[in-house]
């Protein structure tokens, strides 16, 4: 798309409402921010640097060759200048220099060193949550400076000070406290699981279990929590695969979300609330641990868990496993009877949501599941897809209505690749996407709907 | 004042050796707690040399970014390569390069003549193109600060003294060398009589130390320490440590 010309601070006014005490107490954050805040923040700024090479390497080595300007998504949507990575990644740099480099101490100003003032404080607040954490940026800097890495320093760093945005605490509390982002409790989660086999039942006359916190199943299903009330039909195609391949298979009420919105907090609590996904399978004795469709759930799995709660040898390897490697298998074993043709009449296109492509390595696997069960299925351009691919304009915790601006102007270079294909139909596995399209499609005046992989390969199983 | 500018030289040396030797450590004793490959990343250490060739030495990344600030850039560094040999050869080893290379000391001399000359013009030119690009384009100029232009200008300057050393007639070849000898064997003698020669060597000196301090400092080792290009996607089949883990297997509560 077009690269729009500048305009300074086109969206230094949309900014994701602050948490109170009532959910900063609780995840062990200071309930108002401190009186030496800035000391305090320098402090975690220090720790951090020690204990992270990407941030200590990535603050030193930036060129501002400008590479990445053009290629973030809520730049080209805004034309904000500090949605270019390299000046967003800035905001956080001058402080760095500032306060632990020499060049910075001795010239200040000349050096490009600031003083971290609340002036800053409001800047990072501002633009480190118009940064989804995609790390578009980073596929094109020569020395993978990767935005997301200095996005999560900066989060951590206002974190230990009190400054976090209400959604994303929100939650983590629930997350915590019920096992899941929606907050869905034990009760309700089983009946939504039985009245998703009722439906199952109805549509195809056959007994299709969801089975909740079975023992000894082989596969642990650990879905995003929309999936069973937004998204039911992604559920339901879990289901039908689970059944027509014939794996026995169980959901959980205490690790019920595969989404981890420590990721977009601080370590502790990615650290945290990943930890249930691991308990959960040991409780549950099962062989296999399986991802949902949902995107950065992926990255905290597939490249987190074992270093956060491993080892993972009690499963077998490799171990986690995304539902979509589970069911590309199947199909190229020929596990399953498939119609196509209950998927005609539409034009499908596939929207990878960026922590599958970029930092999780799974892009073919839907693709191959797509080709196999729906005859129209085309690529949106080529420099959009796979680890080029568009944030949906949600990701990392902006997925929240006072952000709306920003994300449907960070959701235009997806949007508009998405209506150059004329597909009526966005497939993606990922609940954050699914939740942040149908907006955008009405935002943009597009017409069309927004299903899951599981949802389309449901449809094309012969139970 | 004959051994002012030796001194110098020294002193910007042991500033740029040691600087960098600290920077480098740093980076390489700063833990990387997780794996943050950028995916699509390869699953063996061959891929990752491949990876980290390509872009070390072809700048891949920045060709897919931005094929017409690749051209200037990849020329450029190119350029700087080719002159630090030419000075090592021509300035430092003449006699071995002239051997390895079968020439005769005229044919050596023609050859540093005519390979200089062209060199140091494109360099010139090609920082030039970079200089002008932060100028002239709207993004490059919004994100460009101070440091950038002074180590673009720097560079230039450098480039712009040696070459006015090679396109002046009265350069004096052999006592450069016998200046770069006894500096190299610590037995640092006179430098030559010469502006553009004295010049050259304070703006070097200059940039030796600038380089630890700026964001120069990417010479040493930023991409080849880069977690993100150096890492394998292989988080789940071989465990990856964090060094620092608040709570390890041992420390972590019992679940409810």
């Amino acid at each position: 798309m077009k690269i729009p010309s500048l305009n300074p601070g086109a969206c230094a006014g949309v900014r994701a409402h602050r948490a109170k005490k009532e959910l900063l107490t609780p995840l062990g954050l200071p309930a108002e921010l401190p009186a030496d805040w800035r000391e305090k923040a320098l402090h975690k700024f220090e720790e951090l640097l020690g204990r992270s090479r990407s941030l200590a390497l990535y603050l030193d080595i930036c060129v501002r060759c400008g590479g990445c300007a053009d290629k973030c998504p809520f730049f080209m949507g805004t034309g904000d200048p500090n949605n270019m990575p390299v000046a967003r990644a800035d905001l956080l740099r001058k402080v760095y220099r500032r306060y632990f480099t020499t060049a910075g101490k001795l010239a200040g100003r000349l050096a490009a060193a600031e003083e971290l003032t609340e002036k800053t404080l409001n800047e990072w607040y501002t633009y480190f949550y118009q940064c989804s954490e995609c790390r578009r940026c980073a596929v094109f800097c020569p020395f993978g400076v990767d935005t997301a890495e200095l996005t999560m320093a900066a989060r951590e760093i206002m974190a230990s000070i009190g400054v976090a945005p209400k959604y994303v605490t929100e939650v983590v509390k629930k997350a915590h406290e019920i096992g899941n982002n929606l907050g869905i409790p034990d009760a309700a989660w089983r009946d939504s699981c039985q009245f998703l086999e009722e439906e199952l039942k109805e549509e195809t006359g056959v007994d299709i279990k969801i089975p909740v916190n079975q023992e000894g199943a082989d596969v642990l299903l650990v879905p995003p929590s929309a999936d069973l009330f937004a998204n039911t039909d992604t559920m339901m195609g879990y289901a039908k695969y689970f059944h027509a391949a014939g794996i026995s298979w169980t959901t959980s009420t205490y690790a019920s979300e595969a989404g981890n919105f420590g990721l977009f907090l601080n370590y502790e609590h990615l650290q945290k609330v990943n930890r249930r996904l691991v308990d959960a399978a040991r409780q549950l004795c099962v062989k296999r641990l399986v991802i949902g469709e949902c995107g950065h759930a992926w990255r905290a799995a597939q490249a987190f868990m074992d270093t956060l709660n491993g080892p993972l040898d009690f499963l077998q390897s490799p171990c986690p496993q995304h539902i979509c490697e589970l069911a590309a298998r199947s199909i190229r074993e020929g596990r399953l009877k498939l119609n196509k043709s209950a998927n005609d009449g539409i034009t499908v296109t596939y929207h990878d949501p960026c922590n599958l492509a970029r930092a999780g390595g799974l892009t073919e696997e839907p693709r191959e599941i797509l080709r196999a069960v729906v005859s129209d299925f085309r690529e949106m351009a080529a420099d959009t897809i796979r680890e080029k691919t568009y944030c949906c304009g949600a990701g990392g915790g902006l997925l929240t209505d006072e952000l709306m601006e920003v994300r449907m102007k960070g959701a235009k270079p997806r949007a508009e690749a998405f209506r150059a294909t004329g597909a009526g139909y966005l497939v993606t596995p990922c609940a954050v996407c699914k939740a942040q399209f149908p907006v955008v499609f009405e935002h943009y005046g597009i017409k069309a709907q927004v299903v899951g992989v599981m949802d389309l390969l449901g449809k094309a199983i012969v139970i | 004042m004959a051994c002012v500018l030796p001194a110098l030289l020294y002193l910007a040396a042991a500033v740029f050796l040691i600087g960098m030797a600290w920077r480098t450590r740093t980076w390489l004793r700063t833990p990387v707690p997780l794996k943050i490959a950028l995916t699509p990343a390869p699953q063996s250490v061959g891929g990752v040399a491949v990876r980290l060739a390509g872009e070390l030495f072809g700048f891949r990344s920045l060709l897919k970014a931005d094929p017409f600030l690749w051209i200037p850039a990849w020329l450029f560094h190119v350029s700087l390569v080719c002159l630090f040999f030419g000075h090592l050869g021509g300035l430092v080893i003449p006699k071995l390069t002239e051997g390895v290379l079968g020439l005769s000391e005229d044919q050596f001399e023609h050859v540093a003549q005519v390979g200089g000359s062209v060199i140091g013009l494109l360099a010139m030119l090609f920082l030039l193109v970079l200089l002008l690009r932060r100028l002239a384009l709207e993004r490059p100029r919004w994100i460009s600060t101070f440091s950038d232009y002074f180590a673009l200008v720097l560079l230039l300057l450098i480039v712009i003294t040696g070459n006015q050393m090679r396109f002046t007639s009265h350069f004096d070849l052999l006592q450069s060398r016998r200046f770069v000898a006894g500096w190299l064997g610590l037995h640092p003698v006179a430098a030559p009589h010469e502006l553009w020669f004295t010049a050259h060597i304070l703006l070097i000196s200059t940039l030796l130390i600038y380089i630890p301090f700026s964001k120069l400092v990417h010479a040493g080792g930023a991409t080849l320490l880069s977690p993100t290009l150096n890492q394998m996607n292989d988080p789940r089949i071989r465990r990856h440590i964090n060094p620092w883990d608040p709570t390890p297997a041992a420390k972590r509560p019992t679940p409810p």
